[in-house]
């Protein structure tokens, strides 16, 4: 009676993964209706609001905050755009800057045209920005507003994207800065392990490769 | 005579796992760089030579997982090759590839007869070289393997990890394949091939054998275990054929030029590419 009720370990793997073909796929529906703090998560975060209220922008990783000085950077361009420092949350961000309509994105943002989207996938910044006025992208209703970026922004590529795809930071700061181990400590730390290891395993094996082919050369033409 | 006995030294598993990591790194090094170096000139055209940039990224990505493949399937073949009867020798005995406290005494009487201090330690059947390679790759793998599959994957992956954790793939992933690729193309290309004792090619890894002599230079604390044990006599293979020489010999040093082809364009552009 026992040998019958006995399963040996090696039928309960298979078994398992079987289970897993054999049911459905657990699906989000299914958490939201399960669960009210999913379901109140889910809800906010696709449309920015909850029943008659409006939300606040979902809550940002602790590990990837606001960089540090990226409000701060100097405009050496005009000294009214200094304004624009204050106008992160305005439906026109660059209003007030002189000569703006003869004027070309790069010749400010510099750096945002480094990054893969721009270099590689050939992206304009109007693809994702939008026409004019480019709304600033904490402004409640511009499409970057990380509320319903996914949606209106990224989906527009990304078939499928969600709140949490949206937190990818397009605009990477430079990784080893260090202004980038308070903005997104985990890409600087990353930076310099991999720096780090990188050039020490080169600077051990490159000379001790060199000794090693001039010691045997040494060696053979003693040995001649 | 002496000079026509040859000593098995790897099996012919051994090489098929070697062959296809030459072909599938080659494929990737190539892929991964035309991608990299997009922005540039030789970017471009390496693009160009491999298909455009579609399909070149269409390359990388199913060659990975070829990778990924080969990868398990050597795991499951390292855990046939463990004795569980003798499970403590067998992973830190003198034909296992685990690095010991013999390898670290090796490194540093190597280092000093570099500068002239004693004589060279005398080597097992794996020189803690050896085993760095080894080690190397087997832990890049499944780095490459995982960030790899994430990008390949974003909006699967970011139902996992937050999407900024693709911002660290995307580094991690360029990182370590630019640390295997210098590695594999100055230190592993000179060591194996280059440097005095194995130019002008070390046939190990092709013929599966050695010569005595070569096994008397390079390894002789193996030599004489073998000796000891009774099984140089089992251990004696034939010599390769001239024919498979001279194949084994084009394609040696084809793989070999077009790493240091990649190697060299891509540290004339490194100034126009980024970590990250």
């Amino acid at each position: 009676m026992r040998n019958s009720i006995y399963i040996p370990i090696v039928w309960i793997i298979p078994l398992t993964l079987l289970t897993t073909v054999l049911f459905p796929a657990l699906s989000l529906g299914q958490g939201e209706v399960t669960s009210v703090i999913n379901r109140y998560k889910q809800h906010e975060v696709s449309t920015g609001y909850y029943e008659q209220y409006e939300m606040k922008p979902r809550h940002e990783s602790p590990l990837v905050r606001k960089f540090r000085g990226a409000d701060r950077q100097p405009f050496t361009y005009s000294t009214t755009a200094a304004a624009v420092r204050n106008r992160s949350r305005l439906a026109d961000s660059h209003s007030g800057i002189k000569f703006y309509d003869n004027r070309r994105c790069e010749e400010c943002h510099v750096n945002e045209t480094h990054d893969i989207h721009t270099a590689r996938a050939n992206l304009t910044c109007r693809q994702c920005h939008g026409p004019e006025p480019i709304a600033s992208i904490r402004h409640y209703f511009s499409p970057m507003n990380p509320i319903r970026r996914h949606a209106y922004v990224c989906a527009k590529c990304h078939e499928g994207a969600s709140a949490s795809f949206a937190t990818y930071v397009i605009h990477e700061p430079a990784a080893g800065a260090i202004s980038t181990r308070t903005g997104f400590p985990a890409l600087y730390y990353s930076y310099w392990f991999m720096l780090v290891l990188l050039a020490g395993t080169l600077a051990f094996f490159i000379p001790h490769s060199l000794l090693m082919g001039l010691r045997e050369l040494f060696r053979k033409k003693k040995d001649n | 005579m002496m000079q026509t006995t040859r000593i098995k030294r790897f099996s012919i598993l051994d090489r098929i796992f070697h062959l296809f990591l030459i072909l599938t790194f080659l494929t990737q090094a190539a892929t991964g760089f035309s991608r990299l170096f997009f922005p540039t000139t030789w970017g471009k055209s390496l693009n160009m030579v491999l298909g455009g940039y579609d399909t070149s990224m269409l390359i990388h990505k199913w060659v990975g997982v070829l990778m990924i493949y080969g990868f398990i399937f050597h795991t499951l073949y390292l855990l046939t090759r463990i004795d569980w009867k003798n499970f403590w020798t067998s992973l830190f005995g003198p034909d296992s590839l685990i690095p010991n406290f013999t390898d670290a005494k090796q490194l540093w009487q190597r280092i000093l007869w570099f500068f002239g201090i004693g004589s060279p330690p005398k080597m097992g059947r794996w020189a803690y070289w050896e085993k760095f390679d080894y080690w190397a790759v087997y832990w890049g793998m499944p780095l490459l393997a995982i960030t790899g599959v994430a990008l390949m994957y974003p909006i699967f992956a970011s139902r996992f990890v937050p999407g900024w954790a693709l911002n660290i793939a995307v580094l991690l992933h360029r990182a370590e394949a630019i640390l295997a690729i210098s590695y594999i193309f100055i230190v592993h290309f000179y060591v194996g091939h280059l440097r005095p004792t194995s130019f002008p090619m070390n046939e190990a890894m092709f013929a599966g054998s050695m010569s005595l002599e070569e096994m008397e230079e390079e390894k002789p604390a193996w030599l004489d275990r073998l000796k000891k044990e009774g099984k140089l006599e089992t251990a004696q293979v034939k010599p390769p054929s001239p024919l498979y020489k001279i194949v084994y010999f084009i394609f040696g040093y084809a793989a070999l030029g077009f790493g240091v082809y990649l190697l060299i364009n891509g540290i004339a552009y490194s100034r126009y590419i980024t970590l990250h």
